[in-house]
């Protein structure tokens, strides 16, 4: 995100992602221009305003969330004031707040910003899994799995690991990297590109290799949603089946 | 000889370090980093091809380094420590910045190696083995081990196949370790209120006219099961009847069988009289004798002879009659009145 903030400092009319000029213009000014508003000035934004309005716009952003949460991808703050907060920004701070307490007492789940400097949130849920607790049982997703494996093998290795490491460990359970898997199809592209984006993982460059090498840490909603307490229980219940 | 060799060295910060090693190398007497005598020293400094060696020789070192980085990396051998040898020999014939700056970057590869490895030696205690804990994931997500022959497995892969839920299994389990935020979706389809009430009314409509029905079947029902048994039972009687009163008119005259029985006007009536006499005679309302001539007649028991069915001997016996003997008995006992008179019932 930094990066695409430098190319917008630098060419205010060219973008390749956008389709117009002014468009791209108004992309910048969410992105850098915007700026916290101060209390006093949400004070006044929030007199001009019916609190059916705000209430209106809490609630939009609340679904944008909701449906923005389906593929675990984190919310940019620009995306939300683009497209959603609009000429309401200036009582942004109070609409999150609202926000974050509609999710906390409606559903149940926690707003949380991973990303200070990026500004950027996810949703994770407030209450603690239990077994047999829902009658439902929804499908499972099988890359939950893959992930379960990649992030316990990093965390018993101290945090960090190369990533030949894991290609390794992936091939001992069937899972080769240059081929495509029946159940993943490109493994590589879900876990280096996927995984990353969703933040359950960081993928990096290793300075001063040559080849290009990368390693694997803990992503950043991976730190606010995985328990390691649990991920070592797992690992113990798969070894005691011995 | 060392002062000379001292004025050789222009820059100072090297003046020591090589005169140090120039006086090792010559006590030595075999150079392993260059085989210069004593009489080409001072060809070292500006000599071009010699520069150009030490530098190759250092992008070889930053090459290897590169290249072999799991090799350098496995704890069981001193690679590492051999290159950083091998550049410190180098380094005593570095005279000119450019092979400085080489020697430079190798210091940077093989620092960041240095500390990759010295990061693994601090995880090595904790004694994960991840061969060992994928061979436990197998176990656990139910591998078959069963070997197909066919298919060559490459050696270090688990022989065998997993299940087709394999991976689901073990996400099942592990989706408890997360706290992630259920995902929400609409749901598929609305409803419509349409169609459903239109249905209702001619249910309904339905259900009357078949109620009204089913009431009428049991009243006709009874009528007809009724009038069968009524008029069996009502002929029977009758019958009775009648013989008790030919027996009463002439109680020592025996009433012969085939003219009580027999109509001589209609065959049908006949075979009926026998079958409504055989029921006075299974009740034990009447009984059936031979008589002098051995011919079966027939005469009413008396009340008080009237037993059980149970002590008397059971006698069982079929009648039968063909139209043909029918008449064949009319002719032989001159029968031309019935002493039955067909009653009037008859079945509608």
């Amino acid at each position: 995100m930094t990066q695409r903030k430098r190319t917008s400092n630098t060419q205010s009319s060219s973008q390749s992602k956008r389709t117009s000029g002014p468009a791209a213009t108004q992309e910048e000014d969410d992105d850098q221009t915007f700026t916290q508003p101060s209390t006093t000035q949400v004070q006044r934004g929030l007199e001009k305003l019916t609190p059916a309005q705000v209430d209106q716009k809490t609630a939009e952003v609340v679904q944008f969330f909701l449906v923005k949460d389906q593929k675990k991808i984190p919310v940019r703050r620009a995306d939300l004031v683009k497209h959603v907060v609009k000429e309401y920004r200036n009582i942004y701070p109070e609409i999150m707040k609202r926000a974050a307490r509609i999710f906390d007492q409606v559903f149940g789940l926690k707003m949380i910003e991973i990303d200070a400097k990026n500004h950027m949130y996810i949703l994770i849920n407030k209450l603690e899994t239990v077994e047999g607790a829902s009658p439902i049982t929804n499908p499972t997703n099988p890359k939950m799995g893959l992930l379960f494996v990649i992030l316990s093998v990093i965390f018993m290795k101290g945090g960090v690991v190369g990533e030949n490491l894991i290609w390794k460990t992936l091939k001992n359970l069937k899972v080769d990297v240059g081929e495509k898997h029946e159940e993943f199809g490109d493994v590589k592209k879900v876990v280096t590109d996927e995984f990353v984006r969703q933040r359950y993982l960081e993928y990096t460059r290793i300075p001063h290799t040559e080849p290009i090498e990368h390693e694997f840490h803990w992503g950043q909603r991976a730190e606010v949603e995985v328990s390691k307490s649990k991920i070592l229980a797992f690992m113990g219940e798969v070894r005691i089946r011995e | 000889m060392k002062r000379a060799r001292g004025g050789d060295g222009e820059e100072a910060p090297r003046q020591n370090a090589t005169a140090g090693q120039r006086k090792s190398d010559q006590s030595d007497g075999d150079n392993s980093g260059c085989d210069l005598g004593q009489a080409d020293m001072q060809d070292e400094d500006d000599n071009p091809g010699i520069r150009r060696e030490i530098r190759s020789k250092y992008r070889e070192l930053i090459q290897s380094v590169q290249q072999n980085r799991e090799d350098m990396l496995s704890p069981s051998n001193n690679k590492l420590t051999e290159v950083l040898e091998e550049a410190n020999k180098l380094f005593k014939d570095v005279r000119q910045s450019r092979e400085a700056a080489l020697d430079a970057q190798l210091l940077v590869v093989t620092s960041d190696l240095g500390k990759e490895k010295a990061s693994q030696l601090a995880a090595e205690g904790a004694a994960f083995d991840p061969p060992a804990f994928t061979e436990h994931l197998l176990s656990y997500m139910g591998l078959n081990r069963l070997n197909d022959g066919e298919d060559e497995q490459p050696i270090g892969e688990a022989i065998g196949y997993l299940p087709p839920d394999a991976w689901h299994k073990v996400a099942q389990r592990a989706e408890s370790c997360f706290r992630a935020a259920p995902s929400f979706h609409y749901m598929m389809g609305s409803f419509h209120a349409e169609p459903p009430p239109p249905k209702q009314r001619m249910e309904r409509q339905r259900k009357a006219p078949g109620k009204e029905v089913k009431r009428i079947m049991p009243t006709q029902l009874k009528k007809m099961g009724g009038s069968h048994q009524e008029a069996t039972e009502k002929e029977v009687e009758r019958i009775l009847g009648y013989l008790k009163t030919y027996y009463q008119d002439d109680p020592t005259s025996p009433i012969s069988y085939y003219e009580f029985v027999i109509d001589p006007k209609s065959f049908s009536r006949t075979v009926e009289n026998i079958f409504h006499t055989s029921f006075l005679i299974r009740d034990g309302l009447a009984r059936i004798y031979l008589d002098n001539y051995k011919l079966p007649s027939i005469a009413p028991v008396e009340e008080g002879e009237v037993e059980a069915g149970g002590s008397s001997i059971r006698k069982q016996c079929i009648v039968s009659i063909s139209p043909k003997q029918w008449k064949e008995l009319i002719e032989g006992y001159d029968i031309r009145v019935t002493m039955i008179d067909p009653s009037n019932m008859q079945p509608e």
